[in-house]
């Protein structure tokens, strides 16, 4: 099982800070957002912070590699194109308009 | 492992047949009419799995012929716009839900237990519900459109469109209901096939030897888990809406129809991708052996696999651009869906580059192989063009996208599906094609088919809608319209003519040799056609390609030089081994034919089916027969004795899986939990949606909560924390029981009671959409709780009549694992429900 979680690991993370900031940007176009608070660099924190955890996950996939080769090598093969989603895929926080 | 690799010295002949007789005497089906009832063996189970679902596939077939009809000419009087609603709606469903996942499980269940070095199925009896319920299910939906009854609201059924107002009558309920206990039925076989990969495997065969057909499968199934729920959460909203009232979707009393969209496109998107890999894995699998090589990028492959499955769960926006989406929601998606091409490409230029590599041969399969890669590149560049915004507004419901979905569904999905039809026919039916109707098919479907949908691209270009069911001469439609009809017409000859090819080939055709295509993989080294037992012993693979490592190595396997190969313990017996190395781990013992799958199908399917015809009761009666059947089937399993460990063969003394902390039984609760754990996950998402952007919210009033309940459901977590753990540890130790079983069932009372507190504060679920997520989140602990305190009777009962003891542990495990699910979700699904109230 542990095999399973570090091959799965690092890309669900990617999936889970994608949802977390889409979710985010969902939230600050709502009635629930404070009306003096921008919405912009509060995004662009949780994107800082999504990148953060994915290059954290890619680090302990190698810093504790698996006692199996494949597994170490497809799994650091994930964790990296999780790190290049995080970065490509949350982007549109730079410029985007938010609300429109 | 105790030997690397079996033993060369000859044995007599008449030990494998002896070992043969044996083996298929104990696991055998039951020869009468009955035993296809009864059956459990995987041989038995694909194989109406796959005629059932080619049959479906059948009559999506001829919807399609008469949409095409229809569209032939403008101004048609073929069908009326209810029926052509009706036609193309079901023409959706059938392909989508009837067709396509059955058919790659039927594919997977037929090959799998081959390809890993396994004799069965992690749960043979499941995989046997599974069927039933799909017969059950797929069958009342057909039926429902022979009668006039067919929902008629497209395969995505939109609210307002299908809510009663709009779609009255129980057109949109079959779909709704049918729909779902399908799902069952994938979700049931879905949780079969991974136990199967992760534990049931030839001994060595690690996660770098397993067959690249099991890792994408594997990565499929996981799929299935995670993207279906959502849909199931849907159905459930819109058909509790739709029967009681409550409004989920209904604007002016809170709800929004947009959050359909989210919760069918969760599913729907992935969903794509749970259709495409597996066909993925058959093309991975058979062009190798075609081009006389091995796979080029193994490791990247199962990299892209896995990277595609994860990345096509952030795409499911993409459906909805033109729903009035901010700009960033569009752009997070737009760059999500062109992130997809990159590892969809990586499969790509591996199978080219295994051509490169090779010297192709032209065979019938590779035929359907290349129509392959010349339509899916087609269909996925056309998929990127969609994820670029303006472009997606300009086609949006147009041709253009029917055209792009049916090249990928069609080209990445049914073409590489009869290559692995042609390829295994040898296999499956033991057989080698003599009628050459197979190639005259092949020139007449692939043309014809990118006759047919370049033509609809274009009509889509120029702006004809989709679900229109005619159109006016001086449209500028009708000569594209014309072309295509006709094409298809064409294109359903050739399919019509494989099946008949496949047909006469599997009853008629001469005998042929074992791995007429020099595979490497193991389920080549079976007997063919495949017999009930698969092999005579469990195989000891050195490498990926075992067949090429040692020629004789299906020899070795019949007479008995495996692993297992005794039948004198007169069991069904197969082997575990560890996930990631592959080493002999367990002895498990399967279950043997029996009519409890399809009976349990028959009450599941009542009880979703009752509800159609507002059979309440019956619906409430079949639940019950549920349960007691359920627990019926569980009894019957286990053993009231400990039996130590047993003689595995090549001197491994292993001990039984029921004698083992970590049964598949646990595996398959840990799979069966991240299902439910999505669906609840997906009813917080509903209910955080509702709340965000939900007009007509806030409502009236949030509910307080009582400091009563509070305590109660804090104090009941914990008793139903402790009374499992307390009773593993009872068990272990030989101590009593029975007051850790009460300490359990009391907790998952008071965390009912807390539950029952919510309902009670707020007693009208049909006012507001608060209200009505508010009952199924308190819902959602009832039934959890419930089936807590029917497993730790169980377990007490079980206990009782001497089924546990410190070794045979396992099912106390399982009773601990739902026991902190349902706490876990309990705790987080009242505090969801409390805690607006606190903060208002």
């Amino acid at each position: 099982m542990i095999e399973i979680l570090r091959l799965s690991l690092p890309i669900t993370v990617w999936l889970t800070g994608f949802s977390a900031v889409y979710a985010l940007q969902g939230l600050s176009c709502s009635r629930h957002w404070p009306a003096d608070l921008e919405a912009r660099p509060v995004l662009l924190a949780a994107w800082a912070v999504a990148f953060v955890l994915q290059l954290i996950a890619l680090i302990a996939v190698l810093y504790a590699p698996s006692p199996v080769r494949f597994v170490q090598t497809t799994a650091t093969a994930l964790a990296a194109t999780a790190l290049v989603a995080a970065v490509w895929t949350m982007m549109p926080v730079l410029a985007a308009s938010a609300c429109l | 492992m105790t030997d690397a690799r079996p033993s060369s010295v000859s044995q007599p002949r008449g030990k494998a047949l002896r070992l043969h007789r044996g083996l298929a005497r104990i696991w055998g089906s039951d020869q009468r009419f009955r035993g296809w009832l009864t059956t459990s063996n995987n041989n038995d189970i694909g194989t109406l799995f796959l005629i059932v679902a080619t049959s479906f596939f059948v009559i999506g077939g001829i919807l399609a012929m008469l949409i095409r009809t229809q569209l032939a000419t403008p101004d048609s009087a073929f069908m009326a716009p209810q029926v052509y609603s009706q036609i193309f709606t079901m023409h959706g469903t059938v392909m989508m839900f009837l067709f396509a996942i059955p058919f790659f499980e039927a594919m997977s269940m037929l090959l799998l237990p081959g390809m890993l070095g396994t004799r069965d199925l992690a749960f043979p009896r499941l995989g046997a519900y599974g069927l039933w319920v799909y017969i059950f299910g797929g069958s009342a939906v057909i039926i429902a459109m022979l009668m006039g009854l067919a929902p008629d609201g497209g395969w995505f059924m939109y609210p307002p469109l299908s809510s009663a107002a709009f779609s009255p009558g129980i057109g949109a309920d079959v779909w709704l209901l049918g729909i779902t206990s399908i799902e069952v039925s994938a979700i049931a076989t879905a949780i079969e096939v991974i136990v199967t990969v992760l534990r049931y495997r030839a001994a060595g065969m690690s996660l770098s030897r397993m067959p690249i057909f099991a890792w994408y499968i594997l990565v499929v199934s996981v799929m299935i888990l995670t993207a279906f729920p959502p849909m199931i959460l849907g159905s459930l909203l819109l058909e509790v809406e739709r029967a009681l009232n409550w409004p989920f979707f209904k604007v002016e009393n809170g709800g929004d129809p947009l959050l359909w969209q989210h919760l069918f496109w969760l599913f729907g998107h992935p969903e794509v991708y749970i259709i495409f890999l597996p066909a993925a894995g058959v093309i991975a699998t058979i062009l190798p052996v075609m081009a006389r090589t091995n796979l080029l990028g193994y490791g990247w492959v199962v990299a892209a696999a896995v990277s595609l499955a994860v990345l096509s769960f952030g795409l499911w926006v993409h459906h909805m651009f033109t729903t009035g989406i901010p700009h960033i929601g569009l752009a997070f998606f737009s760059a999500a869906s062109t992130l997809v091409a990159v590892p969809t490409s990586v499969m790509i230029f591996s199978w080219i580059g295994t051509l490169w590599k090779g010297r192709a041969r032209m065979e019938l399969p590779m035929l359907w192989i290349m129509g392959f890669f010349a339509t899916f590149v087609i269909g996925g560049l056309t998929g990127v063009m969609l994820a670029v915004v303006p472009f997606n507004w300009q086609v949006h419901d147009t041709h253009f996208v029917v055209a792009h979905l049916h090249y990928v569904l069609i080209g990445g999905y049914v073409f590489p599906m009869v290559a692995a039809i042609y390829y295994f026919m040898p296999l499956l039916t033991g057989r080698t094609r003599f009628f050459k109707l197979g190639e005259v098919a092949f020139w007449l479907v692939v043309p014809s088919f990118h006759i047919t949908f370049l033509s609809i691209h274009m009509a889509g270009l120029l702006g004809q809608r989709r679900r229109t069911w005619t159109y006016d001469a001086d449209q500028g439609w009708t000569a594209l319209n014309l072309v295509a009809s006709v094409a298809s017409f064409v294109m359903a000859i050739g399919f019509a003519l494989i099946i008949l090819d496949v047909a006469v080939n599997a009853f008629v055709a001469v005998r042929g040799r074992r791995n007429p295509w020099g595979a490497g993989t193991l389920e080549w080294a079976a007997a063919i056609p495949s017999p009930a037992y698969g092999f005579a012993s469990i195989p000891i693979v050195q490498g990926r390609y075992p067949l090429h490592d040692d020629p004789d190595l299906a020899l070795h396997i019949a007479r008995g030089e495996g692993y297992l190969g005794d039948a004198s313990r007169n069991r069904r017996e197969t082997l575990i081994v560890s996930t990631a190395r592959g080493e002999p781990s367990q002895v498990v013992v399967l279950p043997g034919n029996s009519v409890l799958p399809f009976l349990l199908a028959l009450v599941t399917s009542t009880s979703f089916l009752a509800p159609l015809f507002d059979a309440y009761i019956v619906a409430g009666l079949a639940l019950v027969g549920v349960v007691a059947l359920a627990l019926v089937w569980a009894w019957g399993l286990g053993a009231r004795a400990d039996e130590g460990h047993v003689d595995a063969g090549h001197g491994a003394k292993l001990p039984l899986a029921s004698e083992s902390p970590d049964p598949p039984g646990w595996w398959g609760s840990v799979f069966l939990l991240l299902a439910d754990g999505v669906h609840f996950g997906s009813l917080l998402f509903g209910y955080a949606f509702l709340w965000t952007v939900a007009p007509n919210w806030p409502p009236h009033s949030y509910l307080q909560a009582q400091l009563w309940a509070v305590i109660l459901a804090l104090t009941g977590a914990l008793a139903l924390t402790a009374g499992p753990r307390l009773a593993v540890r009872a068990i272990a130790t030989g101590g009593a029981v029975w007051p850790t079983i009460a300490l359990g069932i009391v907790g998952a009372l008071a965390l009912a009671i807390a539950a029952a507190s919510v309902i009670l504060d707020r007693p009208d679920p049909a006012s507001h959409a608060y209200d009505a997520t508010l009952w199924l989140l308190a819902g959602h602990v009832g039934l959890h709780t419930f089936l807590s305190s029917i497993m730790l009777f169980y377990l007490a009962a079980r206990g009782a009549a001497g089924y546990a003891s410190p070794a045979r542990i396992g099912e106390a495990g399982i009773v601990r694992l739902w026991a902190d699910f349902t706490v876990a979700t309990g705790l987080v699904a009242l505090a969801a429900a409390w805690l607006p109230g606190a903060f208002a």
